[in-house]
Formats: structure tokens, sequence, C-alpha cells
């Protein structure tokens, strides 16, 4: 019984041993690999079974880690801030890792549209014409509105045209300028047919007033002209020409605010 | 002597094998974006405008202690609170033609849970890429999940995106996207 006993105790010693040397070096290897250590101080320190495990560490090839500080002050960049932009490849993050189909994007959802994209271009390219053109058509509004301060006859003198005349053509561009600028909006391309939200709401929804103002105002207008010009007071539906105007002009600038609004002055 | 002698292999053995069982790589770990906010606020002399997104997704991927994130949102996905403003975005940004902004880090897989983490993103938006070197996101950990916050330093000039103007004064080129991510490691 004493002699199997002895053997056994024997190779559990040996076993040990060669788990313990081998714990070891595996170890020494693994530690070289993830601190840098180049492998030739690996091989000085664990000897030839320790170059044997750096080779294989080697060939494994974990990816580098980032070296972002170092790498952009060895090229002479100063980081004046915590955070910094470099339009060059420095410190790039890799390009593998998952990819945007792994987060469940469709190829339908991540391709665009080079057609659409030129369709949202002219948009955009309408409504600044757009834009611009009813900003400038504020001027001959707000001119017409102040010349009609000289319009109506002046203690039945009906032969004084001049300041009716003037009134006339200032509305007559006003219109024709509204009418321009509308049809920027009108013909730009609709690129979305969710209900409009925001200030352009409310864009939208003045155009029911201002619209048909525009339309009315010179027609009230004209009936005005020809009752003055015939030697009668302005009477009949032809008197709320002035009021049609002013409600025109109102929800005209009231549109211009609502795609302006909110301003925060902040120069 | 011998019983002695064992005793002490034994014991040098424990601290080798407990050694090894420090340096054995990380298990590979996949994170899950759960719910994220991304704000840009635009600046100009009249307006102050901030856009936000919920939509953004997101995921990461550890291998060998080094692990890959990816975020991305659609950019018509950004709400300003003017659709129409919105649409202008979508035009000026060619978010027609590029339809994702994605952004891209690695991060140290033993660095995850530290307060502060430091990162180098790689932004793609525009049909143009940025890098930002480290950007600053302070991160609190409620049992699984992981709380991000900070601000991506973004430019528009960085995308080579024409300034929108607004009565022919054009919006401030900084761009800052504000970003609040919730993670959960899978």
């Amino acid at each position: 019984m004493e002699i199997p006993g002895r053997i056994w105790a024997g190779w559990a010693r040996v076993l040990i041993c060669a788990g313990c040397i081998a714990v070891l070096c595996g170890a020494n290897g693994r530690i070289a690999a993830q601190t840098g250590v180049q492998p030739a101080t690996a091989q000085q320190a664990s000897g030839k079974q320790g170059i044997e495990v750096a080779a294989k560490e080697d060939a494994l090839a974990l990816p580098d880690a980032p070296h972002p500080a170092e790498s952009a002050l060895e090229g002479g960049e100063t980081l004046s801030s915590s955070s910094s932009f470099q339009a060059s490849a420095l410190n790039q993050p890799p390009s593998s890792g998952p990819s945007l189909s792994d987060l469940g994007l469709t190829p339908a959802e991540t391709e665009g549209s080079a057609a659409r994209q030129a369709l949202m271009d002219r948009r955009t390219h309408m409504l600044k014409i757009h834009q611009r053109l009813g900003l400038i058509t504020v001027i001959p509004v707000a001119a017409a509105c102040i010349s009609a301060a000289g319009a109506p006859p002046e203690k039945g003198n009906y032969s004084d045209t001049a300041s009716r005349d003037l009134h006339i053509a200032l509305g007559a561009t006003a219109v024709a300028m509204y009418a321009a600028t509308a049809s920027y909006a009108i013909r730009a391309p609709r690129v979305s047919h969710e209900p409009a939200r925001g200030g352009v709401k409310w864009h939208k929804y003045l155009i029911y007033i201002h619209a048909p103002g525009m339309v009315l105002t010179p027609i009230l207008g004209a009936m005005a002209y020809n009752q003055i010009n015939s030697g009668q007071k302005v009477h009949g539906i032809a008197s709320a020409h002035s009021g049609v105007a002013v409600a025109t002009a109102a929800s005209y600038g009231a549109a211009i605010l609502a795609v302006s609004w909110p301003i925060h002055l902040k120069f | 002597m011998k019983k002695l002698s064992l005793l002490a292999i034994l014991l040098l053995s424990l601290p080798a094998l407990q050694l090894l069982n420090s340096q054995t790589p990380v298990p590979d770990q996949t994170w899950k974006l759960d719910q994220s906010t991304l704000t840009y606020h635009m600046s100009h002399p009249m307006h102050e405008v901030d856009g936000t997104s919920h939509a953004a997704l997101g995921k990461g991927v550890c291998q060998a202690g080094q692990c890959d994130f990816l975020v991305a949102a659609p950019v018509k996905s950004f709400d300003s609170g003017d659709s129409n403003r919105d649409l202008h975005m979508i035009q000026t940004t060619r978010g027609a033609q590029f339809p994702i902004v994605s952004v891209r880090l690695r991060l140290a897989q033993a660095g995850l849970n530290s307060p502060t983490l430091d990162c180098d993103l790689e932004v793609n938006f525009a049909g143009n890429t940025a890098h930002y070197a480290h950007v600053i996101f302070q991160q609190t950990i409620n049992g699984a999940a992981h709380h991000i916050t900070g601000v991506v330093p973004a430019t528009v000039s960085n995308f080579k995106i024409d300034p929108p103007t607004f009565l022919t004064i054009p919006i401030k080129n900084a761009i800052p996207v504000r970003v609040d991510m919730v993670w959960h490691a899978m």
C-alpha cells in the first residue's frame, strides 16, 4: 500500500510543478501583450518559452487602442480645449464594429436619393425667392396704405386725380408683386405630406385672409374709383375697400412675422 | 519534508493561478442603446433654435478588451418645432442624399464604467466625415443602465455645409449637439 502511495505523491508533485511553470510562463506572456511590452523585453524576461508565447500573442494581433493625446501633440498641434476637431485621420475610430444594418436600419432607410435631394434643393431655391419677393412686396403694400390718405376726393374736388392715380399705381404694384411672391410658394415642389408645425402653420392659415383680400381690394378699389370718377360719393360694397385693404395688409404683415417668430435679438 | 515541499508548491501556485485569472480576457459583450435624446443648437442673431431627435439607434460590440460603438439617427428625425425649418435643415445638410448621421467610437472595455469617458468620435454627416478628439462624456450608472451625457462640438464648416441665412445673415458656425443616452449591456 505504501509503494502506490509514494508513486501517486511523486506524480502529483510533478504535475503541480509543471502546472505552476506553465501558469507563470503563460501569465507573463499575456501581461507582455496587454501592457504593450515589446516582444524583445518579454523574451529577455521569460526565456525561450517566453519567446514562443510572445510570438503566439503577436499572431493574434489585438487591434491597437487609439493614442489621442500623444499623436496630436507629436504632430505639433496644441489642444486648447477639452475636445478638438480634426480634419485629418488622426485617432480615427475604427471602421470596423457594428454596421448600420446591425442597428436594424434597412438599405431603404440608409441609402439616399440624389433625385430627392435635387427636389429639395429646388424647393428651397423657390422658397428663398418667395421669401425675398415677399419682403420686397412689403414696400409697395406699405406705400399703397400710406398713399391711400390722399386718394379720396377732398371737399368734392373730383378733378384732382394725381394722388389717386399714385395710390392706384402703388396698389397695382403691390398686387402684382404679391402674385409673383405667391406663385413661387405655389409652384415649389411639395416634399412632405405631413401637417405643418410651428410658425409656418400660421403663415399658411393667414393665406385665407390676405389672399382673398389681395383679390378683393383692387376690385373694390376699382369700383370706388369709378364711382368717384362719375362724380358720386363712394357707396355700397366699394366703401369696404379701405377696411379690406387694412385687414389684408395686417394679415400679410402677420404672415411674415409668423415665419420669423420668435425673434431673439442677440448680436 | 516531502509534505512540506508539496505544501510550498501548492502555496506558490495559488497566486500564480490568481494572476492568470485576473489576466483572462474579459468575455465579449454587446451594448444596446435604450433611450436617447440628441439636440442640436443653432444660433442666429435673431433666432435660437434647438432640434431634438429621440430616434437614435446604437450598438456596441466588445472584443478582446476593445469596444466599438455605433450610434445612428435619421437626419429627418430632428424636430425643431417648425416643419418648414426642419425641411430646410434636411435640404441644407443634404439629408435626402445622406439620410443618416452616424457616430463611431472605440473605447477600452476596462474603462466603460468610468464616470467620465474620453472619446474620439468619427461623425459621418451630410456626406462628410469629421473627427473629434477628446470629447468628454459624463456617465452615471444605475444598476444596468449607463446614463451618458455630453456635448459634441460640431460646426457647420466641419461638414462643408453652406450656413443657412435669414435676412442675409448666416447662422453661427457652431452647432453643438447635446447627447443624453441610456445604454445597457446585453
